[in-house]
């Protein structure tokens, strides 16, 4: 019994010696605080981190809020308790998460804003598309394709938000209303997907054909709001192009959607560059070092990183699919991960 | 009260809430513009077939005296399961079968085989281990959604085979097939509720479950059979989500359960079991409808839709209260 008992510690003792050396390769855990699973960008998101962080030498652990605030401060509150390397969070909701960044950061725990930027209490690192520049990109479309359609900017756009309660799809609203204000030819009629779910904006757009068969152009918040208001499209019997359709976020579907001639336009979040930003930068974060102003090269896209009132915040701009340049793999949405490995910034 | 004027008034109480729609389309029909033609009373039907679908599954578990929490999951797994086999985008794998006919029947089989296998396993728990079906389908709400996501990745599949699509594109009499079909269901389930004994003993299990077992009417199968049922015809309305949305999200039917609720109840389905028709929940699900078209055309302020969506279900259900004040008058 003894000499079985002294043989399992050894094979113990041989096992936790093999794994020493990997524990030493690693440059610590650091946690991604993901609002929710429920769309491909998050989902993109965490396979995106988790690449790009394991380059410069980190390990990356996920927590799923499920959209739920509460859900994520005290996810918040656990992983204080962990003392991790660092939390990256992806705030559910912009100012309820401010408390939980604050205690953070008083625990020494270092706090990256990714996608979701909140400026009410400094964080720091943030890295970000910017969701009212989103809004700001989709207006440059629509300008486009409405004067394409109307030799003048013109007409009717059916704008379908995801949730009212979501700040991300609230922002981009902003964005996309405050650039089309210069129009006053153009009117927009929005409404809310209650819970970013595909078949509310499904019904939206079959009751607003009928109401107003006169619309030019559907502006959906998410890609795969896109899929049902195409559904609707073709049970009311149009064809691609008989509406001019355009999307954000740069998911999978809508640039299949593109293909297939029914999207115009695809409003990307630079997914890969927002993350590979988090990778370049994780060493300053982890250790509390100064971070510089300027222009960074990310994965091939221009980051403008200022230094703000809430810490160093680093944006990325978002690119416009349309069919020319859709499969152009530096899209998150071709599902092609860059091959080129990031590099610590020194 | 002559004996014709309380005929009247009882059958203006039985069927109240028709009458309730009715009202609410004409007001709507005055008042919000465009709302008066026959492409949005079209949409309105359209659209509460996958939610007039999935309360009748959800009616008859109350009916019986229990709840089932999981149907809005079950859906979602039901539509993620046809996604993923029959669309052939995203993560679908584009199943192909010949003749293509067959993939109809066949995905409606898979939706309602696995809404059918939840529906099993909650039906045993509450009803032979005798555990709380509150408790028990909250836990499946949670698990089977939980399955969604982890079978999906949180990704999604589009491109619904054509030959299933077919039946959310179609129409006949200006409604899609889809909307032809939630009518049927309708119609077999409450004619199952109505002319059966099956559906009898379910109400007389939901008035009183001792009595009824006294009476020699085998409970625990029946209630098993109606859980079965729950969850099929949970899965039957996933297919018809994948179907209107030709495909699945992880996301996708949530909210629907309560709304649900909300149209059994406006129905006049009493949640104590016993009491309720299926044709009072198919109108509940129309006003429901009705509702969020006219919300859709008012353009109202996206951040009272739900304030305003809330309180006009709070009024149906008012207006329900009184019809059973004045019914126990009449009594």
């Amino acid at each position: 019994m003894r000499r079985t008992l002294m043989s399992a510690l050894g094979v113990l003792a041989l096992a936790i010696a093999m794994l020493t050396p990997a524990w030493a390769q690693s440059k610590g855990t650091v946690y991604y605080m993901v609002p929710t699973l429920l769309d491909e960008f998050q989902t993109g998101s965490v396979g995106a981190l988790e690449m790009f962080l394991k380059q410069v030498g980190y390990d990356v652990k996920t927590l799923n809020a499920d959209n739920k605030t509460d859900a994520q401060q005290s996810q918040m509150n656990d992983v204080i308790a962990l003392k991790p390397a660092a939390i990256i969070l992806a705030a559910v909701d912009f100012n309820a998460l401010k408390p939980s960044i604050e205690a953070a950061r008083a625990a020494g725990i270092p706090v990256v804003e990714f996608d979701r930027q909140i400026t009410s209490t400094p964080s720091d690192f943030t890295s970000v598309a910017g969701t009212v520049e989103i809004g700001y990109v989709a207006a440059e479309q629509a300008e486009k394709l409405l004067k394409e359609k109307h030799g003048s900017v013109k007409g009717k756009v059916l704008q379908v938000l995801g949730d009212p309660g979501d700040p991300y799809t609230l922002d981009i609203q902003k964005g996309f209303e405050e650039k089309m204000k210069a129009f006053p030819e153009v009117t927009i009629i929005s409404h809310p997907a209650m819970q970013w779910e595909a078949s509310n904006a499904g019904t939206i757009v079959a009751d607003q054909l009928v109401a107003n068969p006169d619309i030019d152009l559907i502006f959906n918040h998410a890609a795969h709001l896109s899929v049902a208001a195409v559904a609707s499209l073709e049970a009311a019997g149009k064809k691609p192009g008989d509406v001019m359709m355009m999307s954000s976020n740069g998911a999978p579907v809508g640039l299949d959607l593109i293909r297939k001639g029914w999207l115009n336009v695809e409003v990307e979040q630079p997914l890969y560059a927002q993350a590979a930003a988090v990778a370049m930068f994780m060493d300053k974060v982890v250790n509390k070092q100064e971070i510089k102003a300027g222009e960074y090269d990310v994965i091939g896209l221009k980051g403008t990183l200022t230094v703000e009132s809430w810490g160093p915040n680093i944006r990325l701009p978002g690119a416009a699919i349309d069919k020319s340049n859709v499969d152009n793999p530096a899209f998150w949405g071709n599902m092609k991960p860059p091959s080129d490995t990031v590099k610590a910034v020194e | 009260m002559t004996p014709r004027t309380r005929k009247i008034l009882e059958f203006v109480l039985d069927n109240l809430v028709w009458f309730m729609l009715l009202f609410v389309l004409a007001i709507f029909s005055i008042f919000v513009p465009n709302y008066f033609q026959l492409g949005i009373f079209a949409n309105i039907i359209e659209a509460s077939s996958v939610l007039g679908v999935m309360s009748i599954g959800l009616a008859l578990v109350i009916i019986t005296g229990h709840m089932d929490l999981s149907v809005e999951s079950v859906a979602a797994l039901g539509a993620m399961a046809v996604g993923i086999l029959f669309c052939s985008a995203g993560i679908g794998m584009g199943l192909q079968l010949r003749p293509e006919w067959l993939m109809v029947p066949v995905s409606i089989l898979v939706a309602v085989a696995v809404g059918g296998a939840v529906g099993l396993l909650n039906g045993v728990l509450i009803v032979k281990v005798r555990m709380n079906a509150f408790i028990i389908t909250l836990a499946a709400y949670i698990w089977v959604r939980g399955l969604v996501v982890a079978v999906s990745g949180g990704r999604s599949a589009q491109d619904l085979a054509p030959a299933i699509r077919w039946f959310g594109i179609q129409r006949i009499l200006g409604l899609p097939l889809t909307a032809w079909i939630a009518i049927a269901c309708f119609v077999v389930f409450s004619l199952i509720m109505a002319k059966t004994p099956f559906g009898r003993h379910l109400v007389m299990i939901g008035g009183n479950e001792t009595a009824t077992f006294r009476a020699g009417i085998r409970v625990t199968r029946n209630l098993i059979i109606a859980f079965v049922l729950a969850g099929a015809i949970a899965g039957l309305a996933g297919w018809l989500l994948a179907v209107r949305t030709s495909g699945a999200t992880a996301n996708l039917g949530v909210g629907l359960l309560f709304n649900a609720f909300a149209a059994v109840v406006i129905g006049g389905v009493s949640l104590k079991g016993g009491v309720g028709s299926l044709s009072g929940v198919y109108a509940g699900v129309l006003l429901l409808s009705s509702i969020n078209t006219a919300i859709n055309l008012m353009g109202l302020p996206a951040n009272f839709t739900q304030v305003i969506h809330g309180l006009l279900v709070l009024a149906a259900v008012l207006l329900d209260t009184l019809k059973q004040t004045i019914r126990q008058k009449l009594a």
